[in-house]
């Protein structure tokens, strides 16, 4: 028997790889699992493994680009007859009695537990949106049983084995990542040609070990739980067999929706730009992500009052002290001294002072929060991500700093938490990295509002009535007119930059 | 006086409900109709059947298996009069305790029958005839629920009688006939035949407790049996007269068959409870009751949005720890909370010696519902704690998920049974699987070890003393 090996899903967003390498050579004899050929994605190269053993036939050379699905190789089975197939094929499993008597799909009594993939860094939770397979239905490895969506993308789910489908989330439930979606009882033998036993057998080896309880909360977690209004299915239990204790419950917060702040992120052009003088377009179908962005943008723009207030402000007290300060504090704490513990200590006071800043609104209630918990956006390979520095009030320079650059470390290694990045209580972006000067920040609900930092540019500017040179940086701040007012977010900002002005005043709280 | 929060009656359901209320810093008051509080339950339930229990269960030690143990006494007598001396003590202290929680949680208690004028409005005319109206903005209906008589055969309080009388006999019957084999009959029956007794105990279906496992009304019958008790199961009764001294009962086997007549002192009529909602004013506030019963959601809410019902007046077991648990949950709700009650994991004790005790699906309805589970069980007998004690007699029965091994139901009887079950809730509000039970220590020697038994038993069949 022989198996055409498809480009995997890779990650949502990855619509199409690139061969980089074929470890393989044309004709060789590949075993199970081994390494075949390596391929490229715009976000990361993966390694591809043979799906069985046997002699490889390449058919996508190096170098092409393909999309997810393609055929790019075939492994023609060891020699072995294919006894069983031609009665496979022609007969159709029954879902009801698969096993019933049938030589050609033995049940191996072992079952496989499909669970929500981490399908992207901040995706806590999927929802089942469409089963195209019906429980109690013979399904094959890597068939697509179900489409999956996130609030970023609908992506396709494959069987992870061959056997009979049992359902157990149904159509529209959400669940969060690892939960149980379905069970398949694994069988041999069954199906088409692109089943080796081989597969079903590795499968089996690895049977999930979540039980029955998985999610199941104790007592007095559904009470927390329900008061939070967070669905027991978005918890993952920490107790015996996935339980939810209260412990898991105290911790959980609701799920902030996604930072809108990610936006920024563009998808570039995949491809070089048509030849000069040419009159060439290309139409190329939105990715689900791209489409959810766009949604979620219009929405905010939609759904809040949202407007931008600006001022400018003079870095140069800042950046002496930091000159006066930055091997001393570099040698005491052993990070950096940066501007973001400044910027962030002068938002935490002003928040302080207008606490609408720092506040959301919960349908017919404003929520004021008396800590504040700040998302700052980071930008990594992998795309904008924005965690949170956790009671930004109560840290140190020294202790925001390094609470940066763990968390920018994190972002960058891809390995920050979605709860690193869920439940801020106010942003701060930075465009000036990139070089801007000026930029209207889209806030990220439910946050009411967002500090957009931008570049620094030595500015003439005029200081008691003579025109002198400094490092100038403007300041927008965007906020929910719907909760915040005029004087108040003005107000703000003129706070934020009198205390960057003047950092004296960050100590006296002045 | 205006109040946040008013609770009328002031059973488990009602006090309970007022002092969390209180505790959750409601201006709260309590209507009691009767002087003390506590209601059924403390006054002619629970507390005072547990009391003769204990009595009768101790004189029949002492008549029956002291010597046994080598304690040689004189033969016992019994002195009703003591005994129901003691018993009311019991339920005094109890009741006292009731006030004592009120003053300390600040609850204003009002002694009178509670009257809806609207809907937050509450008129309360007390034995005098003097009437007290009082505002509130939340209200809980806790009136609980009083004997059920037959259609037939109402209460004279002398030969046909309710509980209530039972736990006040001057004298021990003769011939006690028990019409109706469930906890009530059971429980007051074992208590006058310990003391001496003939019981006869008939019920209309084919047996003892039929809401709990099959399994349980079984072996209850078992070891009633012993004490003497006669069983007339699938009988229906036709008539009960008191004839001056004595009662005459006469009733007929539901599957037709030779009608039966049975002559006794005393005829305990314990065929079940309704819901009592008499001079409630429901009518002034626009609650219909269906079968009695007040109808409400599943937070408890009534049809009315600020009146809410618990215990005994609503659906469910009427269980003085079911009230409680949906007492505290309405008062929960009202500072805004969001609590829980599982009501597949409220326990059902019986208070016979030995005890029986359940919480869960019963074999019957896991059968009627066609779950695929699996049995393990385990003897008292082979347990050598109840050796010790020669408490021989019961069983313990879990009944587990065929695939899954999850705990679906826990049945025991035998002695310690209704200490015991608390700990089979607490690992089914946990969804525990039989072998989780079955790999958790247990102290040696213990009753409960007959319980990590059966659930070794249910796990793989491998309980280890048997």
């Amino acid at each position: 028997m022989s198996q055409q090996v498809k480009v995997p899903s890779v990650g949502e967003s990855i619509t199409e790889v690139t061969i980089s390498n074929w470890l393989k050579k044309d004709g060789d004899v590949v075993k199970l699992d081994e390494v075949i050929a390596e391929l490229e994605s715009d976000k990361a190269t993966f390694e591809l493994p043979a799906p069985q053993a046997g002699v490889l036939k390449i058919s996508k050379q190096k170098g092409e680009t393909v999309p997810i699905g393609t055929v790019i190789c075939e492994i023609q089975g060891d020699g072995k007859p294919a006894e069983v197939q031609p009665a496979a094929q022609e007969s159709k499993p029954k879902p009801a009695a698969p096993a019933a008597g049938s030589a050609l799909a033995k049940a191996t009594g072992a079952v496989k537990e499909m669970k929500v993939p981490a399908v992207g860094e901040s995706i806590t939770e999927v929802t089942i949106s469409t089963w195209l397979k019906k429980d109690g239905d013979l399904v094959k490895l890597d068939e697509v049983i179900a489409e999956v969506e996130s609030d970023k993308a609908t992506f396709e789910l494959p069987a992870e084995a061959t056997g009979i489908l049992r359902i157990v989330a149904k159509e529209k439930t959400t669940l969060p990542i690892g939960g149980l979606i379905c069970k398949i009882e694994v069988m041999e033998g069954a199906g088409e040609g692109s089943v080796a036993s081989a597969a079903s057998a590795s499968t089996a080896a690895s049977v999930g070990d979540a039980n029955y309880a998985a999610g199941h909360p104790s007592p007095a977690a559904a009470k927390m739980l329900d008061e939070k209004g967070i669905p027991a299915s978005q918890v993952s239990g920490t107790g015996p067999g996935g339980r939810i204790t209260k412990e898991d419950a105290m911790k959980t917060q609701p799920a902030a929706p996604e930072p809108k702040t990610a936006a920024a992120t563009t998808t570039a052009a995949t491809t070089g730009a048509p030849a000069q003088g040419s009159k060439g377009e290309r139409r190329e179908k939105m990715t689900s992500l791209r489409k959810t962005i766009a949604r979620r943008l219009v929405a905010v723009k939609n759904e809040t009052a949202m407007l931008t207030t600006f001022n400018e402000v003079d870095m140069k007290p800042v950046m002496d002290l930091r000159s006066k300060y930055k091997e001393s504090f570099k040698e005491k704490y052993g990070v950096g001294l940066g501007f973001m513990s400044f910027f962030t200590k002068a938002v935490c006071a002003a928040l302080k002072e207008f606490p609408a800043v720092n506040a959301s609104i919960d349908k017919d209630e404003v929520i004021y929060h008396d800590y504040c918990d700040i998302s700052i956006a980071v930008s990594t390979p992998r795309g904008l991500v924005v965690p949170v520095i956790r009671n930004a009030e109560t840290l140190t320079f020294a202790q925001i700093e390094s609470e940066v650059v763990r968390l920018a470390t994190r972002g960058r290694d891809g390995k920050l938490s979605i709860e690193e990045m869920t439940g801020g209580t106010f942003s701060i972006t930075n465009g000036g990295v990139f070089g801007s000067m000026l930029s209207t920040p889209i806030i990220n609900p439910p946050q009411s509002a967002i500090l957009g930092m931008h570049n620094i540019v030595e500015r003439p500017v005029v200081k008691n009535g003579e025109i002198v040179v400094r490092p100038i940086m403007y300041l927008a701040l965007s906020y929910d007119h719907r909760i915040v007012d005029g004087r108040e977010s003005v107000s703000f900002l003129v706070r934020v930059k009198e205390m960057l002005e003047d950092p004296g005043r960050l100590i006296l709280g002045v | 006086m205006q109040y946040n929060v008013t609770v009328i009656g002031s059973g488990p359901g009602g006090y309970v409900a007022a002092i969390r209320c209180a505790q959750l810093g409601f201006k709260t008051s309590i209507i009691e109709k009767y002087d003390t509080l506590g209601g059924t339950c403390l006054n002619v339930g629970c507390i005072p059947s547990k009391a003769l229990l204990d009595s009768s269960e101790h004189f029949i030690n002492a008549k029956e298996h002291f010597k046994e143990h080598g304690i040689d006494i004189p033969d016992p007598k019994v002195n009703l009069s003591q005994m129901i001396r003691r018993k009311g003590e019991v339920v005094k202290a109890n009741v006292d305790g009731i006030a004592f929680l009120m003053k300390k949680n600040k609850i204003d208690v009002y002694k009178g029958v509670g009257s809806f004028v609207d809907k937050n409005t509450i008129k309360i005319t007390s034995g005098d005839g003097k009437e007290t109206t009082i505002t509130s903005e939340k209200v809980i209906i806790a009136t609980g629920s009083k004997p059920t008589a037959l259609p037939f055969a109402p209460f004279d309080k002398k030969r046909i009688i309710s509980s209530t009388e039972t736990l006040e006999l001057k004298e021990i019957p003769k011939h006690l006939i028990v019409v109706g084999g469930g906890v009530i009959g059971m429980e007051l029956g074992s208590v006058y035949a310990r003391l001496g007794a003939k019981v006869s105990v008939v019920e209309f279906l084919d047996s003892l407790i039929p809401t709990m496992d099959g399994t349980l009304g079984k072996e209850l019958m078992k070891v009633t049996k012993k004490l003497g008790m006669e069983f007339y199961l699938g009988h229906k009764v036709t008539s009960v007269e008191n004839k001056g001294k004595e009662v005459l009962l006469k009733a007929e086997p539901k599957s037709g068959g030779q009608p039966i007549e049975l002559k006794g002192d005393y005829c305990l009529v314990s065929v079940g409870r309704r819901p009592y909602t008499e001079g409630l004013g429901l009518d002034k506030v626009g609650i219909e009751t269906v079968k009695g019963q007040i109808p409400v959601d599943d937070h408890l809410r009534t049809k009315v949005e600020n009146i809410y019902a618990i215990g005994d007046v609503v659906r469910g077991a009427m269980l003085a720890h079911k009230a409680e648990e949906e007492g505290v949950m309405v008062a929960e709700q009202l500072a805004g909370q969001k609590p829980h009650i599982n009501y597949l994991l409220i326990p059902g004790v019986v208070y016979t010696w030995p005890e029986v005790a359940s919480v869960g699906y019963t074999e019957e309805q896991l059968k009627g519902a066609g779950r695929a589970y699996k049995t393990g069980s385990f003897p008292y007998k082979a347990l050598g704690r109840a050796r010790a004690s020669m408490d021989l007699d019961g069983l313990v029965k879990i009944l587990a998920d065929k695939t899954t091994d999850e705990i679906l139901g826990i049945h025991i009887i035998g002695a310690r049974a209704a200490d015991m079950i608390a700990a089979g809730v607490t690992a089914m509000e946990f969804r525990a699987s039989a072998e989780d039970i079955a790999r958790t220590s247990h102290a040696h020697p213990t009753y409960m070890e007959a319980v990590k038994e059966a659930c070794l038993a249910a796990t793989g069949n491998r309980a280890i003393h048997i």
